[in-house]
């Protein structure tokens, strides 16, 4: 289950760096992948959309630090937090 | 740098709808008590939305009070807001335009972000929502991005130059700029000149949730735990003139509007940089003669956001050297909200204020400092002291800076 959303952020990622999969390591940060911030606010659209789920608002998120298992670990988060609110839609 | 003779600029008459309420003064007084209008977002969607807070006219507003019923169907919200804060700054300046061909001399700019907003967002609603077969007749009468500037030419009979000028969140403050410009070269006598923003839309409120970059508490300008912007609405307008002008009619000079700056970053479509805005104040003392130790106070554009208020802070440092540490910069932001093509507007009221009474609106929920915003930004309680000349700034997304420069009345 972790692997499987683990590929998916990672293959979300890789698109949005224009770059192969393989690059993307789960200590990778968002600057190492050259995703300035812009195009972070767009990864994170991406993400939720793919999921179907809200990550929280972080306005001054650090992309400068933010990794790619971080990235996961919130995904994750989310999913569990969505399935413990048995929220359907909305 | 200064050779041809230009005609200097003053402002006669002001005019607000804010979220402090209906008229300049209100907006004044809110402002110099440190009140902010910040609160819960009203919005019949406003339980799907995850904004939570907004700076929004207060409901007492009233559209149709003193506007001919007949036009208030072309009106969208963003027009209603001109045409009373236009209203207002006419009946001040005391100008009458029927004389002397006076209308003909008049141009009218008013800047907005995005214009007919409301207006877009209903008839959407109604096709792609309800599946109507037809859009209202006044659709396109009333979202034109120019409409605002077209309804204050009817209204007061103005045919001069008339347009509006969109340059997202320094369009007010560009407008103004195009207005003082026609009349310092001659091509105007006088001008009618602001700006006006309202697209609180469940569309453009979702478009800002995207962004992230809307708080979700309140707007804290330079303070260390401020989470970003606030979105505001309204209007201000003005009534500008040549000095001559005024001085032959014996009007009421509220100040001068001595220089500006305009500059574009051309570097990134958000990330604002402190060189373009640095650049944008030099002109703006430059154009209007002033060295940086004239300046007491700053209105800043102070929008909240991690990247704006510590770049604002850095380009203040560079344009002013020394003399930043001895400038009062405050972010009205903090009362009346982000109002985007409307906020240059609403600050040149605060701007005027300061000149006119000597007192420095504060910056308000400044409750903790940021070591990266390190300038005297008044915390949270005006300050009397003399105010001699100011600078108010807008920075737009998409690089563009837009500075004004203004000084006492003579």
């Amino acid at each position: 289950m972790n692997a499987t959303t683990q590929q998916q952020v990672f293959e979300i990622i890789a698109k949005q760096a224009k770059t192969d999969v393989a690059n993307v390591k789960p200590d990778s940060t968002l600057k190492d992948l050259g995703i300035a911030s812009l195009e972070a606010i767009e990864l994170i659209f991406d993400i939720e959309e793919h999921f179907n789920i809200n990550f929280p608002d972080q306005q001054g998120a650090d992309f400068d630090r933010d990794t790619a298992q971080s990235l996961v670990d919130a995904v994750d988060k989310a999913l569990a937090d969505k399935a413990g609110a048995g929220e359907g839609a909305a | 740098m200064q050779a041809l003779p230009l005609r200097r600029v003053v402002i006669t008459g002001m005019g607000a709808i804010s979220p402090l309420g209906v008229g300049a003064a209100a907006l004044w007084q809110g402002l110099r008590e440190g009140r902010s209008a910040i609160g819960p977002l009203r919005h019949p969607d406003a339980e799907r939305l995850r904004v939570k807070v907004a700076a929004q006219v207060p409901v007492s507003f009233d559209p149709a009070a003193n506007l001919d019923e007949r036009i208030l169907p072309t009106l969208d919200r963003t027009s209603e807001f001109a045409l009373h804060a236009a209203r207002e700054a006419v009946a001040q300046s005391g100008l009458e335009f029927a004389n002397h061909g006076l209308g003909l001399r008049t141009a009218v700019v008013v800047g907005t972000g995005v214009g007919g907003e409301t207006t877009q967002d209903e008839q959407s609603r109604r096709l792609y929502g309800e599946n109507a077969q037809r859009a209202h007749p006044l659709t396109i009468v009333r979202l034109m991005t120019n409409a605002s500037a077209s309804q204050i030419s009817i209204a007061y009979g103005l045919r001069g130059p008339t347009f509006a000028v969109a340059s997202a969140c320094a369009s007010a403050n560009h407008a103004i700029i195009q207005a003082a410009q026609m009349i310092r070269c001659g091509m105007a006598d006088a001008a009618v000149t602001g700006g006006t923003e309202a697209c609180l839309t469940y569309g453009a409120l979702r478009a800002w949730e995207a962004m992230r970059v809307l708080a979700d508490d309140t707007c804290r300008p330079f303070s260390a735990n401020r989470r970003g912007l606030v979105l505001g609405e309204g209007a201000a307008i003005f009534v500008l003139e040549s000095l001559e002008h005024a001085r032959s009619r014996g009007a009421t000079i509220l100040a001068e509007l001595a220089g500006s700056g305009m500059t574009a970053d051309a570097s990134d479509i958000v990330m604002p940089s402190a060189e373009g805005a640095a650049n944008a104040m030099r002109q703006a003392l430059d154009d209007a003669g002033l060295a940086p130790q004239d300046v007491d106070y700053i209105n800043a554009h102070g929008t909240g956001t991690q990247a704006n208020d510590v770049t604002e802070t850095k380009a203040i440092r560079l344009a002013f050297g020394e003399h930043a540490n001895r400038l009062a910069v405050s972010s009205t932001k903090s009362m009346h909200g982000h109002a985007l093509g409307a906020s240059g507007a609403l600050e040149l009221v605060a701007a005027i204020g300061a000149l006119r009474e000597g007192v420095v609106p504060p910056t308000a929920n400044l409750d903790r400092v940021d070591p990266a915003c390190d300038l005297d930004y008044v915390p949270n309680v005006a300050r009397e002291m003399p105010v001699r000349a100011v600078l108010s700034n807008s920075f737009a997304f998409g690089g563009l800076n837009a500075v004004l420069a203004l000084r006492r009345a003579l």
